[in-house]
């Protein structure tokens, strides 16, 4: 009876090599004839958990690559070429990411690669360009593991999560030395377990620790990503009677666990969800009583844009583009992983991969991320080190830059007025 | 196929394997793959085999089980650890991933007592504590941040021929166990275990066997499968969605048959390389839809719907050739 | 003793949502002797249901709840009737019912991201995050409402099968499908009504959930997973037995951090979901049929 139902094996196996071929038929990538113009590919998580910065920073490398192709193109050699980029879809899923990156470099045959959004996609996928050998240029992937692989064709736009823990920190430290923060302080730091909450939390422990006794860490927990129900957590948080409240979380446990803080009647003096917190969305679903006084640490922010620069200039491109939407740090990101790419391509006159890899290693350009520079130091794997700046939710619906001085936009609040004395 | 007890694989069978495996090993030239072909046919070796393994149990002996990214990810990151601790040969490192995995698949040993919808929840179980476990294992596999293995694009290239070494001694050993009395005594715990106990047949030994087996293997291919990517990471690799790749493969190119794990392998593959990249926003829905088709109209699968078209060929071939009208 | 009552209540609220969400699964399984894999997908379209009553027409999610249980109930007549109704009954049916609905539930979700895209969305209504003065303690008022909802579905669940002709007949067949046809049960008709109100409850747990968490189309695994350890605690097919398991887990869960870190409290369940399934199949309370 099985016999009728399964083919044998003799003809199965030729029908798996049939079938195998059928995978096998891609199409050859186009041989190395005089370019006619600069090929990038991409994948990014449309769908998935992902989905909604995929969109965004599809909107940074596409602002990029239309604004390159409104001058003509990239001067490449004394020739303008125009820049083409197919963007794919890798679901927020590792091996889907791979192998649509050796989709695009061995089979469509493209000269360079921009990165995807979240750090285990680009650590699994930056592998496809060092196999190959191809300038990856991502601004996605912002823990620092990825960049101590010695990787030699990985370039990241974004600045480590560290650096995020560690500006809190400082701007933290300077209320603490003007009194306004007791000493020591009582942290509890809760961070999601992935390599992003990871990177948070070294950069707030290692601070602590240099401290001198500043600051005394009080809960340590970590939390899945999508967790569901914190109030147990937070039960923990109370029962240790913390002065600072120093979360990472992704938008959707930011929301969830805010809302489980604010009804629990939790208040801390410094309230952070690390890079969470000046979001439209996050607003929206908690209330902007709620949101008030919470803390955020970003790699760029649209404040940047209210001093004349470059900054300025990106906000105005993207919001004319976009019917007045502002952009947030992933378009900027994006865009500027971009536009590194397009500066090392004129500046090597050539689309030859060693070339452009060269100048980008070599890069340093104005830029409109803080601290106003954007290189690759080969000290730090090639990921870029530009401060964060920290933003202040007010009940103005404003979201000021607080920290560092020198890009402030004003003044921040350092024990939160929401909580009763 | 009825011989229960074949003293020899017939010849035309073995044959056409042979020659079946050897036209893949040479392949590579002959069609003269893109390093992306190459990549991907590679890959295909891996999910057939882990498909192949997890029929074992799932087809033959009716035990669906939806953890098995918890022998996947054994396999891997045991391999991985090795190949990071010191010049240890990949080969040895993948096979020892395995060997882990397979006893480590003893650990669900006492669920196999369960049948049906209880054997699967209990996986469920089973398969989600122990991503939960490993991710927060920082020693063993990286935590979250995972495990980078480092980047050999040699040996990437040649892990086509283990993939596909792996997946003709799996398929081998697949028909082996179907055309065998072994085979005979897992169909009957499929069928019922109890009655199968009353004729003299151990159902735990054997469930064991095939448990331990099917573990190693999918371990295996765990392994292979971190050699691939060079990055593995414990919430991908133990995740509750590799589990079901596992069985979407095989339920949709057949449970229970020879072939069937491996065409659905190949489809899986094929969906989410050309699907995927052209129609992004349908290839959730399409599996599904694909998967609710097979069940209602061709529990067999894609082998099954071959077979049929064979049958309805010969048949429409026969009276042809006797009127000698087409 | 502030920590003890502040556990206690935390564990109270969560047993609660732990309960709606898997009365649902609970019933089906008890009377079909099918495990609805899709019920993570129903959870998810009864949340985006109660999600866009509440942002198009302002409609609140409490008063929502007759029209998503209508629609819920209608949408598991229409999956009854398409598919599972197909399906070979008895332990043959078992994995074939899983992998269909288990589709079912993948379907779901594509038609989700193409509704809603895959932001993430959430309800956000007044009283979101207000809260009560209690024992020194706050607690949520929407929490609240949502223990007062998985307390009177039970009831409600309860009166229904022991009240109403189509109560009993629904215990009936669950008890032995085949004598209730002879004595004249339209069985198939008991199974879809059965299926229907497995689904709807689904949909009020969506619904209840949006009011906490927020969501995406990817939303219901989680909650899929729970349900299934709280009704293989409470024996499967039993529907008290799932209301005292739902307290059970949640106690474990939120007890826990006591002794773990937090990160694994949520490993706890499936443990525990492991140990009952080997060492007690009939769950906590033993096996009984919709008692």
């Amino acid at each position: 009876m099985r016999s009728r139902s399964t083919p044998t094996p003799c003809r199965s196996a030729l029908l798996a090599t049939l079938l195998l071929s059928l995978v096998a038929a891609a199409p050859r990538a186009a041989g190395a004839a005089a370019p006619t113009k600069v090929s990038l590919g991409a994948t990014l998580p449309l769908t998935g958990a992902e989905a909604r910065i995929g969109g965004f920073f599809k909107e940074g490398y596409e602002l990029a690559v239309e604004e390159a192709n409104q001058k003509g193109g990239l001067t490449v050699g004394g020739k303008k070429l125009p820049v083409t980029l197919s963007i794919l879809d890798d679901t927020t899923t590792q091996a889907t990411a791979v192998s649509l990156a050796d989709r695009l470099v061995n089979s469509d045959g493209v000269d360079f690669l921009l990165g995807t959004y979240s750090s285990h996609l680009v650590e699994a996928q930056s592998t496809i360009g060092e196999q190959n050998r191809i300038p990856y240029v991502n601004g996605g992937g912002g823990a620092t593991k990825i960049y101590k692989r010695g990787f030699k064709y990985l370039f990241g736009t974004i600045a480590p999560v560290e650096l995020l823990g560690t500006t809190l920190m400082s701007w933290i430290d300077v209320q603490q030395k003007a009194g306004k923060l007791p000493r020591p302080a009582k942290i509890a730091l809760l961070w999601e377990n992935t390599a992003h909450g990871k990177d948070f939390r070294k950069g707030v422990s290692d601070f602590a620790a240099k401290s001198g006794g500043a600051y005394q860490i009080s809960v340590d927990e970590s939390f899945p990503l999508d967790g569901k129900d914190f109030s147990a957590l937070l039960g923990k948080v109370k029962a240790a009677n913390v002065d600072l409240f120093l979360a990472d979380a992704h938008l959707p446990d930011y929301i969830t666990m805010h809302r489980q803080y604010v009804a629990a009647g939790l208040c801390h003096k410094v309230v952070s969800y690390g890079a969470r917190g000046s979001e439209k969305g996050a607003v929206d679903a908690l209330g902007q009583e709620n949101v008030n006084y919470v803390v955020s640490g970003v790699w760029w922010s649209a404040e940047l844009g209210k001093k004349p620069g470059l900054a300025k200039a990106f906000v105005e491109l993207f919001t004319s583009k976009h019917q007045g939407r502002k952009p947030e740090w992933f378009q900027a990101l994006a865009y500027e992983s971009a536009r590194a790419l397009f500066t090392a391509i004129e500046q090597a006159g050539s689309l030859d991969r060693e070339a452009v890899r060269a100048k980008l290693a070599a890069l340093k350009i104005p830029s409109m991320l803080p601290g106003g520079t954007l290189e690759f130091p080969a000290s730090m794997g090639q990921q870029a080190q530009n401060p964060f700046v920290l933003q202040q939710n007010l009940p103005d619906r404003t979201s000021p830059i607080i920290f560092p001085p020198d890009a402030a936009t004003g003044t921040g609040i350092a024990v939160n007025p929401r909580c009763p004395k | 196929m009825s011989a229960a007890t074949p003293a020899l694989v017939p010849l035309r069978v073995a044959a056409g394997f042979v020659v079946g495996v050897a036209l893949l090993a040479v392949a590579p030239w002959i069609l003269d793959f893109t390093p992306y072909s190459h990549n991907l046919v590679t890959l295909a070796f891996l999910l057939i085999s882990g498909a192949v393994a997890w029929n074992w149990m799932g087809g033959f002996l009716g035990q669906v089980s939806f953890g098995h990214a918890a022998l996947f990810g054994m396999g891997g990151f045991v391999s991985a650890r090795l190949l990071l601790s010191g010049p240890v040969p990949a080969p040895l490192a993948w096979l020892v991933g395995g060997l882990v995995a397979g006893v480590f698949s003893l650990g669900a040993h006492p669920a196999l007592r369960l049948r049906g919808p209880y054997f699967s929840i209990a996986t469920i179980g089973l398969g989600e504590s122990v991503r939960l476990i490993f991710t927060y294992w920082e020693d063993f596999t990286g935590g979250s941040s995972g495990l980078s293995l480092p980047i050999d694009p040699d040996m990437k290239h040649q892990l086509y021929w283990w993939g596909l070494g792996l997946a003709a001694i799996v398929v081998g050993m697949s028909w082996l166990m179907r055309h065998s009395t072994f085979g005979l005594q897992l169909l009957a715990i499929k069928a019922d275990v109890d009655a199968a106990g009353d004729v003299g047949v151990s159902a735990t030994f054997y469930q064991d066997l095939v448990f331990v087996l099917s573990g190693a293997v999918v371990g295996v291919s765990g392994g292979l499968y971190a050699s691939y990517f060079s990055f593995i990471e414990p919430n991908d690799m133990f995740g509750f969605d590799r589990s079901i790749a596992f069985v979407l493969m095989t339920v949709i190119g057949g449970v229970g048959t020879i072939l069937g794990p491996v065409l659905g392998a190949i489809v899986f593959v094929l969906l989410r390389q050309y699907l995927l990249a052209s129609y992004p926003d349908l290839y959730l829905g399409l599996y599904g839809t694909l998967l609710i088709f097979i069940i209602l109209f061709e529990p067999l699968g894609l082998a099954g719907l071959l077979g049929r078209l064979a049958r309805l060929a010969r048949s429409w071939r026969a009276p042809a050739a006797e009127g000698g009208t087409p | 003793m502030e920590r003890f009552i502040d556990l206690s209540l935390s564990a109270i609220m969560l047993a609660g949502l732990y309960a709606t969400m898997a009365y649902g699964l609970g019933l089906i399984y008890g009377v079909l002797r099918v495990v609805n894999l899709a019920h993570g997908g129903v959870i998810m379209a009864g949340a985006y249901l109660g999600w866009v009553l509440f942002e198009r027409w302002g409609i609140d999610p409490y008063l929502a709840l007759p029209l998503v249980i209508v629609a819920s109930f209608g949408l598991g007549i229409l999956m009854y009737r398409l598919l599972v109704r197909h399906l070979p009954r008895g332990p043959a049916g078992g994995p074939a019912s899983l992998l269909l609905l288990f589709g079912t539930w993948l379907v779901l979700r594509n038609v989700a991201y193409l509704l809603f895209t895959g932001n993430d969305q959430s309800i956000r209504t007044s009283y979101s995050t207000a809260s009560v003065p209690f024992l020194g303690t706050y607690v949520s008022v929407n929490r609240l409402a949502v223990l007062g909802v998985a307390v009177i579905l039970p009831i409600l669940l309860q009166l229904l099968l022991k009240k109403t002709y189509t109560g009993r007949a629904i215990r009936a067949v669950a008890q032995n499908a085949d004598s209730c046809t002879l004595v004249g049960v339209d069985v198939e008709r008991i199974y879809a009504l059965t299926f229907g109100i497995g689904t709807a409850l689904a949909g009020v747990a969506g619904l209840l959930s949006a009011t906490i968490f927020s969501f995406n189309p990817g939303f219901g695994s989680g909650e899929l997973l729970k349900s299934f350890v709280v009704v293989v605690l409470g024996g499967l097919g039993s529907i008290l037995g799932v209301g005292l398991a739902a307290f059970i887990l949640a106690v474990v869960e939120v007890f826990a951090i006591l002794v773990l870190p937090s990160y694994l409290t949520s490993a706890v369940g499936f443990v525990m979901l492991v140990l009952v399934l080997v060492l007690r199949p009939g769950g906590l309370f033993g096996h009984r049929v919709l008692g």
